[in-house]
């Protein structure tokens, strides 16, 4: 497993989902770099090189953290608010992936500093497009602080 | 001598029998003093008597009254008591509502969730199939891949309508003052400017402002005009009304189309949740967009209904409160 140079941290419990992205994005480039965790827990372990990750390089941080929100242990949303209160992390781009249009939360991970907040499509070709078009901007259109 | 005798005689009977006539008199006088007395006293017995009676009648009406004043009392307390009953069941039902509305929410943050979860994963991995596996196939396993294909897309379709239906619902209204034309304007642009369609002509009257939702009432003119557009499709060359006219401080507005129209045997059934009146390959659809208008107008206190024909089209009526 290679836990450095890391570009895309990628935080999703659902194996189906998380397959499917990866899909999207390997197909638009975007993969070479990408790390899947499992739950908020193992996000946090990543971006703060403990416990599996204690031989992370710190000074490396990811260009884009895609989160879904309903993970086990530690929830997307605990995870985005631990990333915009730290000064060193806060910068990075956090696009929030959800399933779900209901979510009462999306107000508060906008007021939580989430960069942007996607509702999963469930057509498939809605899907592959809109992970494409986040690889996209975030990779390669937007422009990071220097 | 004699006779001098006896008339001397004779006198002084006469005159002890007139005595004793006074006496009679006086006595017979007296005796009527006395009745006339006794009367009196008679009199004023019988009125005592009389107001006795009063009396007991005054205190038996009292003793009724006041049977009835413990009754009406008791009454009171009764009815006192059926309301606090009343008013505590009120607060159950309330409390009841409160709980199925709360279940309904998070009902649909389920559907919205955990449904769609699993049909992102059959489109995405059908869709694999097909990009990346096709050639495996042949005819027969195309075939089928499409199917589930097209089948999840429906269901995502449900799922997707199904949840815009129930979040309608929990929707507040916010009422103000619509430019009807304008709106019906923007939305026929917006239904007919979809390229490779067979558009119908359009007449719209000068219509009128109304009070309502902007966001919902344009809701209930796109749902309504692309009905009128899909269901005019196969004729050659049909016209779309829509009219007005105003009832009782109510505005309506109709809508006319000379398209497929509807069997009125069904007509309970057309503002159903996914009740459809024609078949998937005639017309596409999932069958929400007339039970959204419904609601829409409902939650507006209007009322919608419709007329219609096989084959010579329909015509859908709504009302909304004038403007103030």
């Amino acid at each position: 497993m290679e836990i450095n140079n890391v570009e895309i941290l990628f935080a999703e419990d659902a194996l189906d989902d998380a397959n499917l992205t990866i899909r999207a994005l390997k197909k638009s480039g975007f993969t070479n770099r990408l790390h899947h965790v499992k739950d908020g827990a193992e996000a946090i372990d990543f971006l703060y090189c403990k416990g599996i990750y204690a031989k992370r390089n710190i000074t490396e941080k990811p260009k884009l953290i895609l989160l879904d929100l309903k993970m086990p242990k530690i929830s997307g949303l605990q995870v985005l608010e631990k990333i915009k209160s730290d000064p060193a992390l806060k910068s990075i781009p956090v696009v929030i992936l959800t399933s779900s249009k209901e979510n009462p939360d999306i107000e508060k991970c906008y007021s939580l500093g989430a960069n942007s907040y996607i509702v999963k499509p469930v057509d498939s070709d809605n899907f592959f497009n809109a992970i494409k078009e986040i690889g996209l901007y975030w990779m390669i259109l937007s422009q990071p602080p220097q | 001598m004699i006779a001098n005798k006896e008339l001397a005689f004779q006198n002084q009977e006469k005159e002890d029998r007139a005595a004793e006539l006074v006496i009679a008199n006086n006595e017979l006088a007296f005796q009527n003093q006395e009745k006339i007395d006794r009367a009196a006293e008679l009199a004023i017995a019988n009125e005592l008597v009389f107001q006795n009676k009063e009396k007991e009648k005054r205190a038996q009406e009292l003793i009724i009254t006041n049977k009835e004043l413990a009754f009406q009392n008791q009454e009171k307390e009764m009815r006192a008591q059926e309301l606090i009953l009343a008013n505590k069941e009120l607060i159950d039902r309330t409390a009841q509502l409160v709980s199925v509305n709360n279940d309904l929410e998070s009902f649909s943050y389920s559907v919205s969730h955990d449904l769609r979860a699993p049909i992102r994963a059959i489109s995405g991995y059908s869709k694999i199939l097909e990009e990346d596996y096709i050639a495996d196939l042949d005819v027969e396993g195309v075939k089928v891949l499409h199917s589930i294909m097209s089948n999840s897309k429906k269901m995502g379709q449900l799922i997707d309508d199904l949840l815009a239906f129930s979040r309608l619902g929990r929707k507040q209204v916010v009422f103000s003052e619509i430019n009807m034309s304008a709106l019906v304007k923007t939305v026929i642009e917006e239904v007919t400017s979809l390229e490779g369609q067979n558009i119908p002509e359009f007449y719209v009257d000068d219509l009128p402002n109304a009070s309502g939702d902007q966001s919902l009432i344009k809701q209930v003119w796109i749902n309504l005009i692309s009905n009128a557009v899909k269901y005019s499709q196969y004729k050659a060359k049909t016209r779309v009304e829509i009219r007005t006219y105003t009832k009782d401080g109510l505005v309506f507005y109709t809508i006319k189309d000379e398209g497929a129209g509807f069997d009125m045997a069904y007509y309970d059934k057309i503002f159903g949740v996914f009740e459809r009146l024609h078949s998937q390959e005639e017309f596409d659809g999932t069958g929400i967009g007339l039970a959204i208008v419904q609601k829409i107008v409902q939650k507006h206190r209007g009322t919608v209904w419709a007329e219609s024909k096989i084959d010579e089209g329909a015509c859908f009526y709504f009302s909304l409160p004038k403007t103030i």
